[in-house]
Formats: C-alpha cells, sequence, structure tokens
C-alpha cells in the first residue's frame, strides 16, 4: 500500500489461472496463521508454543503492529513463569528470552531495515532485559547493540531508524554505571562523547557526503567542549582543526551539499546570536568575528578559479558577506559589486531557485 | 468553499499530453482497491487499512469525486476499528494506535459524520480525545502512538491534528507540546524524530504542521529551514527528503507543503515539480507511484494528488497544507461551535 522503488511491469496484473491458485492457496494459508494467532491470544494462551506461531507471522509480515503486541503479551506471561528445570517441556528462563528477541529482531532488520515496529521490539526487549538482569548483565546487553548498529550502517550509512537508535543506546550507557572492579580503580567517565566523536570522524573519512554523521558531530562538539573542560585556547583548536577538516572536504568535493551545511553550523556558532551553549569560541569579539569570516571568504572564493560552476561557493560567499556585514564589519573583504556578482552567478546556476534568489537580491538590497 | 478556480476537467483536455492527470483512472484505481481480496498484498496491507481509506478518500475529494465511495460501508469499516477506549485500529481486531486513531479522525470529520460517532457511542468524541490526549507525556510533552510507549513528532502532530478537527485541543498541554518540538530542532533549522535526531522532511512536516495548529510558526528559523526545503528540489524537478538522498513523490507533499506552511513554496520550481509528479501516474491502470515507471499505490496517489492541489493544478480541490484534508473540510472543522 505504500512501495517504495519497484518497478511497474506492464501486464503483471494479468495473472495465469495457475498463479491465481497459487495466491488464493496462499492467502488462505496467510489468513488461517493469523486467526489461529489471534484465537491463542484471546484465550491468554502465553506458551512458548504460541511465541513460535508469532514469530512464524512476523516473519511473513513484520509490519502487521498488533502481533508485534501480542508478542509481547506473551512475552509478558512467559517472563511472570518461574522456570521449571528438568522437564522436557522447560520453559525458557528470561535471559534466553531476551536473546531469542534479539536474534529474531537482528534477522528482521538485516530484511526491513526501515521497519519502525521491529525498531520498537527491539528497544522494548532491551528495557524488559533491563528490568529482568542485574546491571552488569543488562549494560552487556546494551553494549552489544553498539555492535549491531556499527553493522546496520555499514549496510546503510544513511539509516537514520539506525542513528536514533544509536543515540537512545549511548545515552542508556551513559545514564548506568560500568561496574567498578576494585575500589582503587578511579571512577571512569561515563560519557561517550568522545568516542562518539571519533565515529563520526571514521564515518567522514568513509564516505564524506554522509550529512547523518555530520548533523551528529554538530550535536556532540558542545557536549564534548563542556566534558573535556577545555579552555578557550583548546575550544579555538577544536574550531580551526574543525574548520580545516571541512575545506579538505569542500575542495574534494564541492558539490556536495552536506559539507557545506557542517560548513554553515561552524558559522553559525560565530553568530553574536549563537547561545552560549552551542558556541565552540567564547567571548569572541566581532574583530575575532571578522577575521573568522574574512579567512572564509579568501579560502572559498579562492576555489571559483577551479568549480566556477558550483552553485554552493557563491551561497556560502553570500551567506559569509551578510555576517560579515551584520556585525558591522565594513566592506573591506569584499564590494556590493561582489555580492552583486555572486547573486547573479546563483541566478544562472540555479534556475529551480530563482524565487529564493530573486527574494535574497531584494532583502540584501543589491 | 474555497476551490481553486480553473478550466476544470474540459480545460485539462486541452493540456499537452505530458501535462495530463488522469481524474478518471485515478477514481476508478481508487475504487478497485477494495475489490483485490484475490491478492495475497491486499491481506499483507491490512494493518494499514484505516489510514489507507483515509489516502483514498482525500485523494478522491481532491479530484472533485467526493462520492465515489459508498458513505454508509466507508463509516460501517470505520466503526468497527473502534475500540472500547475510543482509540481506532488498523482494522477490525487490530490494536487501537495513535496513526489509525488520527485517520479514523479524518475520514469521520471528511464524511461530516461526528454526529453518527456520538449515535453510536454516546459521548463518542469525548472518548477519542481523551484516548489521544493519555497518550501525552506529561514530563516532556511528546506523545507516544500507543500503550507499549514508542514515542515520536509524528504522534505529537496527530495527535494536534485529530485533536483541533473535534474541537478538543484543551484535553491536552499545548505548550508543553511545543516546547518538545523546539527541543527536536536542529542547527539546519530542520527537526528530527526526537531530540538530537537527523533533520528529515517527513518529520519536518509533522513539526510545522503542529506548530501551524499551536499559533506557533514565530519559533521556526523560516528562512534558514525554507532554504534547507528548497534545496530538496533535484534537477529533474521532484523533491528528496534528505541531502544527497534520491527523489519521491511522498516528499513532494511534505516538502512542498512545509514550504507552503513557511508561505515560500515559490522558493522551488513549481511547474518542474508538477511534471515530475504527473509522470508518476499509470496513466493505463490509474494511481500515483514514488517515482516514474514504478508501482503506484494509493499512499503516492494521495501525497502527489495533494501536492499538484498545492501547486493549483487546474481543476483539484484546495487542500489544507496542514491537515492534508480537503480545506472546505477543516474550515468546516475548525470553525464548528462543539
Ligand atoms: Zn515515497
Amino acid at each position: 500500500m505504500a512501495s517504495h522503488g519497484v518497478s511497474r511491469v506492464i501486464g503483471t496484473n494479468i495473472r495465469s489461472a495457475e498463479v491465481r491458485q497459487k495466491e488464493i492457496e496462499q492467502i488462505a494459508a496467510y489468513k488461517n496463521l493469523v486467526d489461529l494467532v489471534n484465537t491463542k491470544i484471546t484465550e491468554r494462551k502465553y506458551t512458548i508454543e504460541v511465541l513460535g506461531l508469532v514469530t512464524k507471522l512476523l516473519n511473513e509480515n513484520p509490519e502487521y503492529y498488533t502481533i508485534w503486541n501480542h508478542r509481547r503479551r506473551v512475552l509478558g506471561g512467559l517472563f511472570d513463569v518461574p522456570p521449571t528445570g528438568g522437564s522436557p517441556t522447560q520453559t525458557p528462563h528470561g535471559e534466553e528470552l531476551i536473546n531469542g528477541e534479539l536474534q529474531l529482531t537482528f534477522a528482521l532488520l538485516r530484511k526491513f531495515p526501515k521497519c519502525y515496529w521491529i525498531w520498537n521490539h527491539r528497544n522494548w526487549v532491551l528495557r524488559k532485559g533491563e528490568s529482568l538482569s542485574d546491571t552488569e548483565a543488562a549494560r552487556k546487553l546494551w553494549s552489544g547493540e553498539l555492535q549491531l548498529i556499527g553493522k546496520m550502517l555499514h549496510a546503510d550509512s544513511r539509516n537514520f531508524h539506525a542513528w536514533s537508535y544509536r543515540r537512545e543506546v549511548v545515552a542508556y550507557l551513559e545514564r548506568t554505571p560500568a561496574s567498578i572492579s576494585s575500589s582503587t580503580s578511579p571512577i571512569l567517565s561515563q560519557s561517550l562523547a568522545e568516542s562518539e566523536y571519533e565515529y563520526t570522524t571514521k564515518m567522514i573519512k568513509t564516505n564524506l557526503s554522509n550529512f547523518s554523521a555530520w548533523h551528529s558531530r554538530a550535536k556532540l562538539i558542545p557536549r564534548l567542549l563542556n566534558e573535556r573542560g577545555a579552555d578557550n585556547a583548546a575550544r579555538k583548536q577544536l574550531l580551526d582543526s574543525e574548520l580545516a577538516l571541512i575545506c579538505t572536504a569542500i575542495n574534494t568535493d564541492p558539490f556536495d551539499q552536506s559539507i557545506w551545511y557542517y560548513h554553515q553550523f561552524l558559522m553559525s556558532t560565530l553568530s553574536p546570536e549563537c547561545s552560549r551553549q552551542n558556541q565552540i569560541v567564547l567571548g569572541l569579539s566581532n574583530m575575532d568575528r571578522q577575521k573568522y569570516y574574512a579567512h572564509e571568504i579568501e579560502y572559498i572564493h579562492e576555489i571559483i578559479e577551479d568549480e566556477a560552476d558550483c552553485k554552493w561557493i557563491y551561497v556560502a560567499l553570500l551567506h559569509l558577506a551578510t555576517s560579515y556585514l551584520e556585525i558591522d564589519g565594513g566592506t573591506n573583504a569584499f564590494t556590493t559589486v561582489d555580492m552583486r556578482s555572486w547573486l547573479e552567478q546563483l541566478k544562472r546556476l540555479d534556475p529551480l531557485r530563482r524565487g529564493r534568489w530573486a527574494e535574497l537580491g531584494s532583502s540584501l538590497n543589491i | 468553499m474555497a476551490l481553486v478556480s480553473g478550466p476544470g476537467r474540459g480545460g485539462m483536455d486541452s493540456m499537452p499530453a505530458e501535462m495530463r492527470l488522469f481524474v478518471d483512472k485515478h477514481v476508478r484505481y481508487i475504487q478497485s482497491l477494495d475489490s483485490r481480496k484475490d491478492e495475497l498484498e491486499y491481506w499483507l496491507t491490512e494493518h494499514l487499512r484505516l489510514n489507507g481509506l483515509y489516502w483514498g478518500l482525500t485523494a478522491l475529494h481532491l479530484l472533485g469525486h467526493p462520492d465515489a465511495l459508498p458513505r454508509h460501508e466507508l463509516l460501517e469499516f470505520v466503526f468497527s476499528c473502534l475500540h472500547e477506549n475510543g482509540g481506532f485500529g488498523a482494522a477490525p481486531g487490530h490494536d487501537a494506535h495513535m496513526l489509525y486513531t488520527v485517520s479514523g479522525v479524518q475520514i469521520l470529520a471528511t464524511l461530516d459524520a461526528f454526529d453518527e460517532l456520538e449515535k453510536r457511542v454516546p459521548g463518542g468524541r469525548m472518548k477519542t480525545g481523551q484516548y489521544i490526549a493519555d497518550l501525552q507525556d506529561p514530563e516532556t510533552g511528546t506523545f507516544a502512538g500507543d500503550e507499549w510507549g514508542e514515542r515520536d513528532t509524528r504522534f505529537l502532530y496527530g495527535a494536534l491534528n485529530a485533536l483541533s478537527l473535534m474541537g478538543l485541543l484543551h484535553l491536552v498541554n499545548v505548550d508543553k507540546a511545543v516546547d518538545h518540538i523546539q527541543t527536536c530542532a536542529n542547527f539546519d533549522g530542520g527537526y528530527g524524530t526526537s531530540p538530537g535526531a537527523e533533520s528529515h522532511s517527513g518529520q519536518i512536516f509533522t513539526c510545522l504542521a503542529a506548530l501551524s495548529i499551536a499559533g506557533r510558526l514565530d519559533l521556526v528559523e523560516q528562512d534558514k529551514l525554507g532554504a534547507w526545503l528548497s534545496e530538496r528540489q533535484l534537477k529533474n524537478g521532484g523533491l528528496n527528503g534528505r541531502p544527497e538522498k534520491k527523489e519521491d513523490v511522498c516528499y513532494s507533499w511534505w516538502v512542498a507543503t512545509s514550504l507552503a506552511m513557511l508561505k515560500k513554496l515559490h522558493w522551488i520550481d513549481g511547474a518542474k515539480l508538477t511534471a515530475f509528479i504527473l509522470q508518476c501516474q499509470d496513466p493505463e491502470l490509474g494511481g500515483l507511484a514514488d517515482r516514474p515507471g514504478d508501482m503506484v499505490d494509493v499512499f503516492h496517489t494521495v501525497f502527489g494528488i495533494a501536492g499538484l492541489s498545492l501547486l493549483q493544478y487546474p481543476g483539484l480541490a484546495e487542500v489544507d497544507p496542514v491537515y492534508c484534508m480537503p480545506r472546505a473540510v477543516t474550515a468546516r472543522c475548525l470553525s464548528r461551535q462543539w
């Protein structure tokens, strides 16, 4: 009912009698299974056998959200049953059940990486695991999740479900203290900001156009600086190294918009309007700001030589020029004639957004 | 009633072939959807049935064929999805969930059938309102999808959408919901599913629409977000959902309507977007797909047609950018004295 990327083949609506018959049988089998599961749930048969039926059905249709709810109902019943040692129809123990759920959802996520209900169930399972086991075991469970997400992001580095889930897992690990083996060992910092920051570096180095990674990085930087207790020299150093990184990226592929958004983010932290918690360097004077803007204008202007037809250059130049003028920087770094020519380039290179460029022209009064 | 003026269907016939909208084919396609019970796909998508009805019904209204589905049968089905607690499931026997409750309310609004709800279930409107209101998290202001607790700005929007249509916004803490949306804002001006999440056009739509209902669009970084949204348009005229992704008809709705809420729809090329959406039609059997040449479905059909309405394609009824429903319907509901 909502399909993506499936080609329309002419004539698929004409099915042979054989195909139709087969489909009718499939439908009957599927409906029988649905009815059977629903009946068992109505009868509150929360057994391992019913769990198996539910598994079968979810493998056929992981989008059937009610069946996921049924699954949690069955699991809830099974968790409540004390383990019956010895007998052949042994009820599995909480931990075994949890592991089974993790395996099932992992297998399904490999096939349906964008299905909300599967991610949702996995999350529920981990929370359940947290309440069933001791902190150490729960922490181990959650740490394992980072590996799963690593695999998912390896398959699709922009899967926003996986990125969201990663943030949740990290938040969990951060709020649950690691056990300290001996009383003499120092209390370890629980924050994972440093390692998450490194993770974004790794992802960006694999693929510069990974906006999800740049986004994460932008969110991590203010926290990182706070946790490092960074003084202004260290803050300035970080900004400069981020600028160096992004400038290399711009040089590598100036047509990639994710890179320019990150550049825009770094520039926005310089603005007098940037809230203190989002600032990278604190207490900038307008003179400092001008220097940064002028430096970026000069650097980006140089790229025009090789890439005169890259619209992002002109977008950035106009942005920087506007910021420069806003802090009353005068026009030493550029002239109104420059700005007008940049805008002309945008109109020439980017006719899709001509309405936006016309409005920009009148708001800048150039 | 605010229909977009235009030459109507007679005018469309004189359009160049590639600019033609196959209205009759789309109507027949939507009518055929419930007669496909011999296809496995029909049964595998039962969990979307009530959404599907909302999509199909809205598309028909926008196409100017509001009576193409039988009202009585529609209502019977909608009421068969209603639970004791006031929530709606996707189909009979499916659990209640915010997503389907919103579709149920939207269908009742479109059919002007809240009185029929009251006849069947005395106090039914209030029950449904209360079901939605109880899903608000009093701490953060956001909403869960159901008792199992998944939280997402999609549910927050759905709640404000349905409650406002029923005149029951006062049941929830709108200010808190607005605060929550602000915690989902990003440096690019956009919004994600939850605090910290990357901007995504679908989520931007839900947040902007929720802020519109709350009357708080003043909180949006409008120029920044408008710029980001306008960059979703690709050379072929289609729109994508995030940077460096492929174009898709459903985003033609989420992005274009977000631009419309910001009064910046002219920041993209409307003619090219119109042409792209029209290329996604199945000219033989009706319906629209995500991209030209792909399989059609009712989801892309409604969002494609709603996009065309937003772009003032001749002969279509006007769509409300906030609700993705006919403007005439939302105007009636929002001005009603309950
Ligand atoms: Zn789509």
